[in-house]
């Protein structure tokens, strides 16, 4: 059983060239957890990609691998799910896991998910041969890829401070890591640390050269903000909020009718659509809805596919309209291609349509205005088919908001007669 | 069941899907906003016991890995955009065997495409998602019941081999309201997240043969965990390919194969004497259900098969598939990918297809290729 003695470093052999920064570190952070008095079962070390991702097989507490750059993702999950502040969750990353997730960090230090970053920088990839990363000084970029000398390395610790981070610091690999680890771990909330290392195989091989060449001078930030809590909350069913439409009208109807709703995005053409839906049901019959628009919603077409059926329907689809109700030229435009010679046709009398095509033109819009014509124009329509009683469509309108203008509109439609 | 009253609602797939999953015990939704699944993102808002709204889709996938991790069950939608995104980390989930529903309700592409027109195209990008081509479990609701009942059936499949799982739909399935009546809906009950109970040693990769290790959550006071995204043995930490490795890693196929019987859910439909076979899934099986009513009101003898486990495809559709000599398969993409998973590219006389993209596959569309063939 892993105890506070005992710390989270096992008693292996470290598996990183010698030299490596990443050992004097995880030494340093063993140290830090025991003084703290914390239990290694207490402690999650999700590890990045990289070198530094190695240290899970020398690590006696939990551990989890995941991808490049993604540790510090898959840490908010972690810390959010145990919601536990006895638990210190560990991340572990080197500065290309650190660029490639920076925005995994900023996130987290914007929500300031109780955490720990330990960024170990050594300023390269070491693992795939010293190439440049967005933490490479421009000194470090003359042989490798002088082409970006000009182009500086981020600041992330000063990123993560303005992101949120409630402690921020960058501390060169040594004797002063220790007291900044330990302020990282114990401080409640967002915290990282940017230690800046050695890798004697593709980077910097002494401390006093990492001083030389290190962009940004340590430095440790604070603030105080509140900490990102999560509360799981037990929900009412989302079938409760459903409102039931019992059968009370009879209808007249012995096969499927396929009705085509057009208009205006932003013009109630779906509610429309869907009232009259919920309206065949109050009349005993089957029915669906269906949307097409355009990708933005306030600006187009729209259209409404309205299937009432007496028996029930399983395609959703509408092949050949048998009504088509077109209140705006949007609406024309779209579905002018899908009428057939069958389809009955009832238009805003505004419509600049073939007026051979046989048709019923109200003026819909200038009755009830725009946002109004396709409630009123399914009323009116109702009222000269009577396919069932006008008044399920006033009753599935009057639970809604709006009510009294759809009311409005439904009473006006009923009452508008065909021009021309 | 059908003593309960009736209690008639005009309803969409989003709301069957979340509740559902919601009472089945999924306690996280981890969401990015992305027509057409922006009703799933809505309705978890309201009902799920945690909400959380993802910067990205990746993000969205690794918050819902480390929820996973601690013993939440996390659920996700998207469509193609963001699921291409979150690709990797659903590798990364499948290798530490993190259970997840993720809803990827389909939408036309290539690439962006048109957001607010449905499709069916993502059934071969499934089949390859993990590399190595391990099967990720997927279900595929046929209509609002199988909203309802498959999407708890995920969630009981990641659960029980630990993997995510997706759930394929499309825009038609999760965003059209129909008429319903909800005293159908049968009970889901909760769903136990079950969890190692022994004594002595805990190997967070140590599994029976074709099986999902016992889980703990990281983070608990009495083994450690290790979960790893690389290849692995049965303490966790990465390795080569050793011998012990590689086995652990075929094993990740292995539970799911072993296990895809339990969860195999066919709608099949045979007629006596019938020699065409009408085959599909998702949105495109109603139209293939009024398709078959109409050809045999008109007389003909034709079967259907609606495949609602989709992924691996289960053994029971090839044993269906053989008693055809034609067979007909319905999907909205242009170039029949379901045929081609089942088929190859070899074009063959007796194996058609009803494709098209931009819009709903028509059930005359169906009845004109069965009938053009009978003559
Ligand atoms: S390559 Fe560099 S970072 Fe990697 S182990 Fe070797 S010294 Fe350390
Ligand atoms: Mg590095």
């Amino acid at each position: 059983m892993a105890t506070v003695e005992s710390g989270i470093l096992l008693e292996r052999p470290m598996p990183y060239c010698p030299g490596c920064g990443h050992t004097v570190v995880n030494k340093q952070l063993d140290q830090v957890v025991r003084e703290l008095g914390i239990s290694p079962l207490d402690v999650i070390v999700v590890s990045d990609i990289g070198c530094c991702g190695l240290v899970d097989g020398v690590l006696g507490c939990h551990t989890v691998h995941g991808l490049h750059g993604r540790s510090t993702a898959l840490a908010v999950g972690i810390s959010l799910g145990l919601q536990n502040p006895s638990k210190k969750v560990i991340v572990v990353l080197g500065d290309g896991g650190a660029t490639i997730g920076l925005q995994h960090i900023l996130e987290a230090a914007r929500q300031n998910v109780d955490m720990t970053v330990i960024v170990q920088d050594n300023m390269v990839y070491g693992m795939t041969g010293g190439q440049v990363s967005g933490l490479t000084p421009e000194s470090l970029k003359q042989d490798r890829l002088p082409e970006e000398e000009q182009v500086p390395a981020f600041d992330l610790v000063q990123l993560a401070h303005t992101a949120g981070a409630v402690f921020s610091a960058r501390v060169v690999v040594g004797a002063g890591v220790k007291e900044v680890l330990r302020e990282a771990v114990e401080t409640p909330g967002f915290s990282l640390v940017e230690i800046v290392e050695m890798c004697p195989s593709y980077g910097i091989r002494k401390v006093k050269e990492l001083k030389e060449v290190m962009p940004y001078p340590e430095v440790v930030l604070r603030q105080t903000r509140p900490i990102r809590r999560v509360q799981f909350q037990q929900k009412a069913s989302l079938l409760e909020s459903i409102t039931a439409i019992p059968v009370q009208f009879n209808h007249r109807l012995e096969q499927r009718l396929h009705v085509l709703i057009a208009g205006s995005a932003g013009e109630g053409i779906q509610s429309a659509g869907e009232l009259l839906a919920s309206a065949a049901m109050a009349a005993g019959l089957y029915s669906t809805k269906k949307g097409e628009y355009p990708i933005t919603v306030g600006t187009g077409f729209s259209v409404a596919e309205v299937i009432l059926s007496p028996t029930p329907i399983h395609y959703t689809g509408i092949e050949t309209p048998d009504v088509a109700i077109v209140v705006s030229a949007d609406g024309w435009n779209k579905i002018q291609s899908r009428l057939s010679a069958s389809t009955r046709l009832i238009v805003d009398e505004s419509l600049a349509v073939d007026k051979k095509q046989p048709m019923v033109r109200v003026d819909f819009r200038g009755a009830v205005g725009g946002r109004s014509a396709a409630l009123a124009a399914i009323a009116f329509w109702l009222q000269q088919e009577e396919w069932f009683p006008l008044e399920a469509l006033r009753l599935v309108s009057r639970n809604r908001k709006y009510a009294a203008a759809l009311e409005a509109a439904i009473a006006k439609g009923q009452q508008l007669s065909p021009v021309g | 069941m059908k003593n309960k009253p009736e209690r008639r609602g005009l309803i969409d797939g989003s709301r069957l899907i979340i509740e559902s999953l919601a009472r089945a015990g999924a306690d996280v939704y981890v969401g990015y906003p992305i027509t057409p699944s922006n009703w799933l993102y809505a309705y978890a808002r309201q009902r799920f016991p945690l909400f959380l709204p993802a910067p990205d889709e990746i993000t969205a996938l690794q918050w819902a890995a480390g929820f996973s991790a601690t013993g939440r069950f996390p659920v996700t939608a998207t469509s193609f955009p963001g699921f291409a995104l979150m690709l990797e980390s659903v590798n990364m989930a499948y290798m530490m065997e993190l259970p997840m529903v993720i809803i990827l309700a389909q939408r036309m592409g290539p690439s962006t495409g048109s957001a607010t027109t449905g499709a069916q195209g993502d059934v071969l990008l499934l089949r390859g998602a993990i590399s190595g081509g391990y099967p990720l479990p997927v279900f595929c609701p046929s209509n609002l019941e199988d909203c309802w009942k498959l999407s708890a059936e995920a969630m009981r499949m990641a659960l029980t081999v630990r993997t995510p799982v997706v759930l394929l739909t499309s825009k038609e399935m999760v965003m059209t309201h129909h008429s319903f009546d909800l005293s159908c809906l049968p009970a889901i009950r909760t769903l136990p997240r079950e969890t190692f109970k022994g004594n002595g040693e805990y190997l967070p990769y140590a599994a029976a043969p074709a099986e999902a290790p016992p889980f703990l959550p990281v983070g608990n006071p009495h083994h450690q965990v290790r979960l790893n995204a690389s290849t692995h043995d049965a303490t966790g930490l990465i390795r080569k390919a050793t011998p012990e490795a590689l086995s652990n890693t075929r094993r990740l196929r292995d539970k799911i194969d072993h296990h895809i019987k339990e969860f195999t859910h066919l709608e099949y439909d045979p007629a006596p004497g019938a020699s065409v076979l009408i085959v599909s899934y998702g949105i495109s099986s109603e139209a293939a259900r009024e398709a078959v009513q109409k050809l045999r009101t008109s007389g003909k003898a034709i079967s259907l098969l609606i495949i609602k486990t989709l992924l691996p495809v289960p053994t029971a559709v090839f044993d269906i598939l053989q008693k055809y000599p034609r067979v007909v398969i319905v999907e909205e993409n242009l170039t029949g990918l379901l045929r081609e998973l089942f088929f190859g590219q070899v074009s063959r006389p007796e194996i058609r297809g009803v494709n098209r993209i931009g819009a709903l596959i028509t059930p005359s569309e169906i009845v004109q290729e069965v009938e053009s063939w009978q003559q």
